[in-house]
Parts: structure tokens; C-alpha cells; sequence
């Protein structure tokens, strides 16, 4: 290792700035003593760089690195030994090399761990910004390498960007085709995970209250794509979890998720429902939610992903969702569940609270089951109780108590869909028919920009499944009894002038929907957002395939590897082509070389032209010694020495000729008289070289 | 560490290992005193600094597949394209680079011999952070960037005197990224003459007693004699005056004179007692010694007899004749120019 190796101080600068960069998004995650210790490494490494500062000594080395990490311990006790805490660590690692770098192993280790960084920034973000400022940041990262082995003039800050940039944009065709045709594997072995955010969309417990505070929230759920046309907007229930667990004011999932989670690969086929009608096929990405189920139209088949569907027909994660999850489904628009219902079913779908203070509603259940002629006729009646009763459909409903039912019913009567889907449900169990809530969304915003569904947070619904002996479950929604244009147009129709409605979402665009071109600037943004999301940050082995066998047909598996190893190839021809053309040009014009050629059919005589002799010495060392070719020698050097150093010389064609003729006479007589001295077969005529 | 059989088994396999090396570059980069750099006499591995960065892109590589990050692959394999991007770029800035041996000065043996290269360029193509270096010599660093071409000096430590074949030449680059070497090896066919080591000594005369600077008659020979003096380490034994040390005067050499009084032949026999090296060495010194003073000097060693004169040429003459003594097979070859080997077309 060289010693004396001084870092260049612009390499320096570059490749603090490239830390700055990489570390910059991350720093709002880092405890603020710790990145206030980054912050004064890099500073101080600064000082150094203008010289206002030396070193550390070994004993503050040891000092800085035993206060950090206790500190970083400390600040991460609460987390456990999570990523939060190793990137921390990474960072502090980096900085801390920062600080005791002087040779260049020492800042090509930064450089690469700068890289690192970078990929580190993924694991928390994967959106487009985060894409270009990682491209940005690989560009001052890559500048950072061109300026450290760079050394004279051109280390500048044009031109190592310049480079630096060039280099990035050279590799972009083979990034593509080594993103697009790389097999992708599945992981390796399980990673901790990010720490959760508090998103969390739709609960597994509900109580009134608890969806109407997502209809201020205009935060994106899903997206989906249909295969076709999309399904009217009244059909687009998206159903996630059934609740059928009441305790007199909260609905939750009753029995244990576990056992529901457990029976899935168990189902005899008798279960999973009688599919009739047409198949719609869809793919769903959904944003993160912390939690593992998923959403789907009744009732669904999962076709691609890693997603599993419970006894309740509602589809699960097998992990919590910390990303955006791509799954596909297949879903039939006309089917019966649970024909048979199982006791164990039965029971939990006629489960009441144990202390039950919602008399009022029991008995009104009662009065209307009497008058009705069946358990049809019975939901009929009750539907049109909500409908004609001056029932108020609103996303501000007023505080419930503890007879919430009662309290609803015939007191308030202004509700969310929660307030409905829950009522009903109790009056239907009430009388002893099996009922449940289903939670969940529905409608959505068509996109036409790339033809997909959006499902925001406000989109959030609750209904009822009614199960009828000899049907199977049925679905009711009694907020359509009460808000009809709320099933038919949509959450954003009914409460687009109502105080409360997207609260939450602070300055959003959603507010401005009734402004033409920004609502069409929103709505393509989101495309491009969606887009990226389908077909970059999804992009894994299914679609993959997908991709590969529109473009290849059937053969895409057996051929994907072909693929690689020929386009990879195919660049890097490409880009040797047009790196390493041109230039093979001779060095030497064509008088010289000539010239340099009788210098060899001379040699072959025993004349070599000696190291460093010009050509007139040459000349009358070769008349000396042949005075034969005295005279031709000496037209021949005169002309030569004319052409290349004369000054009409120069770019004669005259002299050019004449030197031309001479010099071919003179290399024949040579050459004649070498082969009658039998110094060279007639082929070995070498060129010069 | 290693037992002495294991040893020389090591030394046994990196010596057939290296002849072969050197036989294929031989073969395959032929000797030449001009040499374009091109596909065939290039080279190119990765640095250690490139196999960091081959382990960064698999550990994001491997994150990228666990975590399930799409982007975490774009990442590793715009890293894998740049990689191999860079292959290309560091070739290119070797390609077409023309380098020609212009020849090496003549250099004291111990000193570091200097090789100038010329180094040039096509228009279009510059040539960055380009690295020059004989095996065991140091680096010298260039750039063409500016000018068609440039001159560097290559320097190389000189052990013995004689002709120094200059050996292949190490013309390398890690430009851009320092991910890659490119490398040549070029037999320039160079050549340098390298004097023997002056070594200063007494001369062992009269001589610089009586000051050869005020244009004494006296000079050391055999012909004439001129006087007594101490006896000193290195004198022969046959210019002792023994009738003087039976006389009990002490041990006292005696001094000859040429007859012809202004000149001065530096002989073999001055340095009696030496080895040939040594007296090389002695007589090296007192031939720049004496270049500098207002004498003509001449040279009388075994098989070389250079009457006395004077100027740089001559100067050379006798410096090359020490070099060269007993070195008779490069004789013929060298060419006794004492200036800088001019340009060859």
C-alpha cells in the first residue's frame, strides 16, 4: 500500500456529498442524537479536508465508537434487534470509516458501502421518487469512483459528472435486460421486517364509529385491473373479513382467526362454494396495511400469489402486508356458500351479546318476523323499516352508548354503514336466522388512463350476509335501503359536500375532483404511480412469465435463460462497437511507410537502419557500402526528406509520384539482388512493422 | 514456514511458471520498439477494489431476493452493467495508445537507469491516469489528455555495470472506476549503457599531490623514475623501494613518470591488489575526475588501450570501455553515441 497516498481532495468532496445523498432520506428514521453524531462526523471530516482539523487520536477513535453504540443500544431498546437498528449501525460504521480514512482502500470501502445505502433506502420505499433518487445517487456515487482514480486536469466537477453520468446511462439497456430476463427467486430465508406504519385500512373489529373515520381518509387502499370490462359500480363489493362476534357494541371475528387461518388447506371441495355464471378475472395491488387479509370480490379464486382463502371465504397473507402486495383472483359473479351450514357455523352466525340491553330492537325483530310470511319476506320488511322510517345516511353519526342497537334505532337514526350493516345483523339474529357482518370495501375510481379501479380508504363499507336454508349465504346491504346512490354511484357522490369527508388527507387532490384538468392530472399521475407499481416494483417470477410469454409465446420457461445470455451479449457488443471503433487508423503516412519498407528489404541485404539514424545518415552509410545504389538511394532519401520535411514538400503530389516510382525501382533491385544472394525466399517479404 | 524441499518445490513451479509467461508474451507481444496498443496485447482482470464491488452488488443482490425489492434488483444489476461497462472503458482508455521506446541515458551503476517513452495518441482518444512501470521500477504516472504526445521517463534501479536490456515495460490502467486493470507488457527492445559505480580513491601517484588542475608535467607511468612516496594500501609490491627499507626510511613506493610529460593514461595495474570490479570502479572515478580537470587522460586496461584525450566524447569512450570490459558481445551492438539517442524517422 502506498504510504504517502494522498486522497484527492475533490474524490473527497464527492464522496461526501454521495453519502449525504444516499444517507438523506433515511434521516428522519435515525434517532436524532445519532444523526446529529453523523452529522458531526461528516463535519468534521470536512475540517479536516480544509485542513482546520486533524485526525482523531486513537483514544477519541474509541471514545466516539463506545458512546455510539451503548447510545445506539439505548435508542433502539424498545424496537428490539430490528433493521432500524442494524442500518443504523451501517451508518454509524460508515461515518466512522469516514473519519479514519486516508488510504484508498479505506475510501473505496466507503464507496461501496455507499452502495449499500442505497439499496437500504428500498427496503422503506420502493415509489418512483425513490427509484430516481437512488439513480441520482448511484451517478454521485459512480462520480465519487471516477474522481478518486483520476488525477490531473480534467478531476473537475464537469467532467467527472459528465463521466459519471455517461457511464450510468451506458449501463441503463443492460440494467433492463438484466431486470426484465433475470430468473427471480424466491426468498432464501425469512427477513426481520420494517417496523409498521400506522396505516392499517379496515380492522378486524367494529365498532360504529370505526369506518366512518376512514371516510375522512383519502388514502389509496388498492388497485385493481379488470381482465375486460369492469363489473357495474353497485357489484364491486370488496369483501375482507366476517365478523360475526357481537359483544352488545363491538363486532370482531368470533371463534379464533387462528382456527379459520388453520382449517384453510383442509377444506373438503364441497365447500369452497358452487361457482356459477361468468368468471371475471382481476389482478389487486394492494398498499401496505400491517395486517394479513386481503380483499376480493365473492367469490374468489386465487389464481396467482401467495394469498389462501378461510372458512369464511375471505383470503389471507400468509405474512403481514409491509409492501405492496400483487395478487390475481377469479371471481364468479353468481355462487352459493355453505348449502349444508355446519353446527359449529350456525352457532356463531346466531350468537347474540350476554348481557343484552338492546331490548327494544329484540322486540321489534319480533313484531316484524310475526307479520311476515318467511325469513325472506322477514328481511324484506326490515329493509323497508330503514327505508321508510326517517333513517339519515351520514358520515358524522352522533356518539353511541351502551345500548348502542336500541339507541340507533330508535333514537338517533343517523349512521354509517357500520351502524346499518350492525343493526340489521341483529335483527336478523334476533330472530334466530343466521346472520353476519362483512367488512370491507366498495365501489372505487376508474382510471382511464391505464384502465384500473382505485379503492381509497373512503371506500371503506360494511353489509350483512344472510344465510337461507337451501341458498347459502345472501347478501344484503341495508345502507342501500337508506342511501341507494351510495351502492350506485359511490361514497364520493353522497358525501362529496359533507364536513368530515377526506378530513384527514390535508391538502389533497381528491379535493379538487370537480376541477376538469386537475382531476385529469391526478388521475394520470396515479396511472403512472400505478403502472410503475404493477409492472416495476411487482415485478416478480409470475409476471415475469407473463411478460415473457407475450413476447416469446409458449416456450418463454425453457427459453428465458437463452434469452439473458443473447441480449446481455447483444449489448455488450453493441456497446463494444461503439466504445472501441475507429482509431486502427495508421499511424504513419503512406511516404513513410514506403520508406520504412526499404529500410527492411535493406536489411534483409545486411543494411539495417540503426536505432536513431536519420534517414541521411542512413543514406551514405547504404552508398558506402552498395555504391551500386548510390544514386537511387540518395534520390530516393532527398525526395523522402523533401516530403517530410520540405516546405513546398509537404502535400506534393509531383514529388510524391516521382518518390513513388523511384522508390519502387530501388526496392525491386534490392530485392532482386538479395534473392540472387539467396538471402530471402520470394514470399518472405516482411512488412515493416 | 515452509520446509526446504516444499520451498524449492514453490520456487521450482514460479520459475517454469514465469519462463512460460515470458515465452508466451514472446510469442504472442513480440518485440518491437513501437507498439500500438490493441486487442491482442491487452489484458484485463478485475482490482481487489473491483472484487469489494463484485461483493457489494451480491449482498444486495441477496438482500434484494429476501426482502422481495424489486428495485433492490434494478439496483444490484445497474451495479453488475456498470461493472461490466467498465470493462470496456478501461480497455478503451489502453486501445490505440501508441508507445515507443525512444531509448535510456547512460546511468552510473546503482543509480536508477531512465527509459524515455514516447507516448501518443490517437486524435480522437485520450488516455487517462495511465501508469508506467518496469518490473521492480518505480511508477511513473501520465496522462495524454492534451497534446498528440507526450514523453515520460521511465526510471528502473541499476545493479551492475555493462548494458542493461531494459525489460518488458508495464503499461497500465485502472481509469475509470478503478473496478478493472488493463495492462500490457511491451518489449521496447531498450537499452542503456550503465557505467560502473565510481568509487572514490587516492590516486595512487604523485599525481594529485603535485595537482593535476595546475597542468603538471607529472604523470603516473612506467617510464621514468620520479621520486619516492608513502606506501598505501593497494600499492604493487613491485614499486616498494626495498633498498630504502633496509635503509630503515620506512615503507616507501616508488613513483614513475611517463615521459610524455602533459598526458596521462589511468592504468589496470594503478589498482593492483583489487578486484577487477573494484578497480573498474576506481578508475570510473578518476575518469569523471579527471574530465573535469584541464588533462588529457587516457585508458590502458587488458585488451583496451585508449590514448589520451579529452571533450565529452572521449570522455564516453573511456566510461563505455569500463562498462563494457569483458563484456565484448555488446561491443559491436551498442552504439557509441555519448548523447541522447535521437528520434528513428
Amino acid at each position: 500500500m502506498d504510504v504517502n497516498y494522498q486522497i484527492p481532495r475533490l474524490a473527497l468532496l464527492w464522496v461526501l456529498a454521495a453519502l449525504l445523498l444516499v444517507i438523506l432520506p433515511g434521516m428522519l428514521r435515525l434517532p436524532p442524537l445519532i444523526l446529529l453524531l453523523v452529522l458531526g462526523c461528516m463535519g468534521w471530516r470536512l475540517l479536516i479536508f480544509s485542513g482546520r482539523a486533524n485526525y482523531p487520536g486513537k483514544l477519541v477513535k474509541a471514545l466516539i465508537v463506545f458512546t455510539a453504540l451503548p447510545l445506539t443500544v439505548l435508542q433502539f431498546r424498545s424496537q428490539g434487534v430490528g433493521l432500524d437498528a442494524a442500518v443504523c449501525l451501517l451508518i454509524l460504521g460508515v461515518v466512522f470509516k469516514l473519519l479514519e480514512m486516508q488510504y484508498k482502500r479505506d475510501i473505496v470501502i466507503v464507496i461501496v458501502l455507499a452502495y449499500v445505502l442505497t439499496m437500504i433506502g428500498f427496503i422503506y420505499s420502493q415509489t418512483i421518487p425513490s427509484g430516481v433518487h437512488a439513480l441520482l445517487a448511484v451517478a454521485v456515487i459512480t462520480g465519487a469512483l471516477v474522481s478518486l482514480n483520476r488525477d490531473n486536469a480534467r478531476n473537475n466537477f464537469r467532467d467527472n459528472s459528465r463521466l459519471a453520468a455517461q457511464l450510468v446511462l451506458q449501463s441503463v439497456p443492460l440494467t433492463l435486460a438484466l431486470f426484465i430476463l433475470v430468473p427471480r427467486i424466491a426468498p432464501l430465508w425469512t427477513m426481520p421486517l420494517p417496523v409498521p406504519s400506522n396505516k392499517t385500512g379496515v380492522t378486524d373489529e367494529m365498532t360504529p364509529g370505526d369506518i366512518s373515520s376512514l371516510g375522512r381518509s383519502a388514502e389509496l387502499a388498492f388497485r385493481v385491473s379488470f381482465d375486460g370490462e369492469a363489473p357495474s359500480h353497485d357489484r364491486l363489493y370488496w369483501r375482507g373479513l366476517v365478523l360475526d362476534f357481537f359483544d352488545g357494541r363491538t363486532w370482531r371475528r368470533g371463534g379464533s382467526a387462528l382456527l379459520d387461518y388453520g382449517m384453510i388447506r383442509r377444506y373438503p371441495s364441497e365447500y369452497r362454494g358452487v361457482r356459477q355464471g361468468e368468471p371475471v378475472d382481476y389482478d389487486v395491488i394492494m398498499e401496505p396495511t400491517q395486517q394479513t387479509w386481503v380483499y376480493g370480490m365473492q367469490l374468489a379464486e386465487v389464481t396467482t400469489g401467495e394469498i389462501v382463502q378461510d372458512r369464511n371465504y375471505s383470503l389471507h397473507s400468509a405474512t403481514p402486508i409491509t409492501q405492496r402486495l400483487r395478487y390475481q383472483l377469479r371471481s364468479w359473479s353468481a355462487f352459493q356458500t355453505d348449502l349444508e351450514l355446519p353446527r359449529a357455523l350456525r352457532s356463531r352466525a346466531l350468537q347474540m351479546p350476554d348481557e343484552d340491553s338492546n331490548t327494544r330492537s329484540a322486540l321489534l325483530a319480533r313484531e316484524l318476523r310475526a307479520a311476515s310470511t318467511d325469513d325472506r319476506d322477514y328481511v324484506a320488511r326490515v329493509l323497508r323499516h330503514y327505508r321508510e322510517q326517517p333513517f339519515f345516511y351520514t358520515l358524522n353519526p352522533p356518539l353511541l352508548g351502551e345500548a348502542s342497537i336500541d339507541e340507533f334505532l330508535f333514537q338517533t337514526r343517523e349512521g354509517f354503514c357500520e351502524h346499518y350493516a350492525g343493526s340489521f345483523v341483529y335483527l336478523m339474529r334476533a330472530v334466530g336466522i343466521p346472520a353476519r357482518v362483512v367488512v370491507g370495501y366498495h365501489g372505487g375510481e376508474y382510471n382511464p388512463f391505464e384502465d384500473y379501479t382505485m379503492v381509497y380508504q373512503y371506500n371503506a363499507h360494511a353489509w350483512a350476509e344472510v344465510w337461507f336454508e337451501g341458498e347459502g349465504w345472501v347478501r344484503f346491504d341495508p345502507t342501500g335501503a337508506v342511501a341507494p346512490e351510495r351502492i350506485s354511484q359511490g361514497v364520493e357522490a353522497v358525501f362529496a359536500n359533507q364536513p368530515g369527508f377526506m378530513e384527514d388527507s390535508g391538502f389533497s387532490m381528491m379535493r379538487f375532483r370537480d376541477t376538469q384538468w386537475l382531476n385529469t392530472l391526478r388521475l394520470r399521475l396515479d396511472a403512472i404511480d400505478y403502472a410503475w407499481n404493477r409492472w416495476v416494483v411487482s415485478y416478480d417470477q409470475d409476471l415475469q412469465l407473463e411478460f415473457l410469454e407475450d413476447v416469446f409465446g409458449e416456450k418463454a420457461r425453457s427459453s428465458l435463460l437463452w434469452a439473458l445470455g443473447l441480449s446481455t451479449a447483444l449489448i455488450f457488443s453493441i456497446a463494444a462497437f461503439f466504445l472501441l471503433r475507429g482509431g486502427q487508423r495508421q499511424l504513419r503516412d503512406p511516404v513513410t511507410r514506403s520508406y520504412l519498407a526499404l529500410a527492411v528489404d535493406l536489411a534483409v541485404m545486411g543494411l539495417p537502419r540503426r536505432r536513431g539514424e536519420g534517414p541521411l545518415d542512413y543514406c551514405a552509410r547504404v552508398s558506402a557500402e552498395r555504391p551500386e545504389l548510390a544514386a537511387a538511394m540518395q534520390t530516393v532519401t532527398r525526395l523522402y526528406v523533401q516530403l517530410c520535411y520540405g516546405e513546398q514538400g509537404v502535400g506534393s503530389e509531383e514529388l510524391r509520384q516521382e518518390f513513388r516510382v523511384t522508390l519502387q525501382t530501388l526496392r525491386l533491385r534490392v530485392l532482386s539482388r538479395a534473392r540472387r544472394a539467396g538471402l530471402v525466399a520470394v514470399s518472405a517479404f516482411s512488412r515493416p512493422q | 514456514m515452509f520446509s526446504e524441499p516444499t520451498m524449492s518445490l514453490v520456487n521450482a513451479v514460479s520459475f517454469w511458471f514465469s519462463t512460460r509467461v515470458q515465452r508466451w508474451l514472446a510469442r504472442n507481444v513480440p518485440a518491437v520498439s513501437i507498439a500500438t496498443l490493441h486487442r491482442r496485447n491487452i489484458f484485463i482482470l478485475p482490482t481487489s477494489h473491483g472484487l469489494l464491488y463484485v461483493a457489494a452488488t451480491t449482498l444486495i443482490f441477496i438482500t434484494a431476493i429476501n426482502y422481495v425489492l424489486s428495485l433492490a434488483f434494478g439496483l444490484a444489476f445497474l451495479m453488475v452493467s456498470l461493472f461490466i461497462l467498465c470493462i470496456l472503458h478501461t480497455f478503451r482508455n489502453l486501445q490505440h495508445l501508441t508507445v515507443k521506446g525512444i531509448g535510456g541515458d547512460v546511468v552510473f551503476a546503482g543509480e536508477d537507469a531512465s527509459f524515455t517513452v514516447l507516448l501518443q495518441r490517437q486524435p480522437e482518444r485520450m488516455h487517462e491516469a495511465l501508469e508506467l512501470k518496469f518490473p521492480k521500477g518505480l511508477i511513473t504516472r501520465a496522462d495524454l489528455i492534451e497534446g498528440e504526445q507526450l514523453r515520460v521517463n521511465v526510471y528502473l534501479p541499476t545493479q551492475r555495470r555493462g548494458v542493461l536490456k531494459a525489460p518488458r515495460l508495464l503499461v497500465q490502467t485502472r481509469f475509470p472506476l478503478g473496478l478493472w486493470r488493463a495492462w500490457s507488457m511491451l518489449d521496447l527492445s531498450m537499452r542503456c549503457l550503465v557505467y560502473p559505480t565510481p568509487v572514490s580513491c587516492p590516486l595512487p601517484t604523485a599525481v594529485s599531490n603535485s595537482g593535476v588542475g595546475k597542468g603538471s608535467s607529472t604523470q603516473p607511468g612506467s617510464d621514468d623514475f620520479h621520486g619516492l612516496r608513502n606506501y598505501q594500501l593497494g600499492d604493487s609490491l613491485k614499486q616498494v623501494a626495498w633498498k630504502n627499507l633496509a635503509r630503515g626510511q620506512g615503507l616507501k613506493v616508488k613513483q614513475f613518470v611517463d615521459s610524455s610529460d602533459d598526458r596521462f593514461m589511468l592504468d589496470w595495474a594503478m589498482f593492483a591488489g583489487l578486484d577487477a570490479e573494484a578497480r573498474l570502479s576506481r578508475l570510473c572515478y578518476w575518469v569523471l575526475k579527471l574530465a573535469r580537470s584541464d588533462v588529457d587522460y587516457g585508458l590502458n586496461i587488458p585488451g583496451v588501450v585508449i590514448s589520451p584525450g579529452r571533450g565529452d566524447v572521449h570522455r564516453h569512450r573511456l566510461l563505455s570501455a569500463l562498462a563494457l570490459w569483458q563484456q565484448s558481445q555488446y561491443v559491436e551492438r551498442l552504439n557509441p553515441r555519448p548523447s541522447k539517442t535521437g528520434d528513428a524517422v
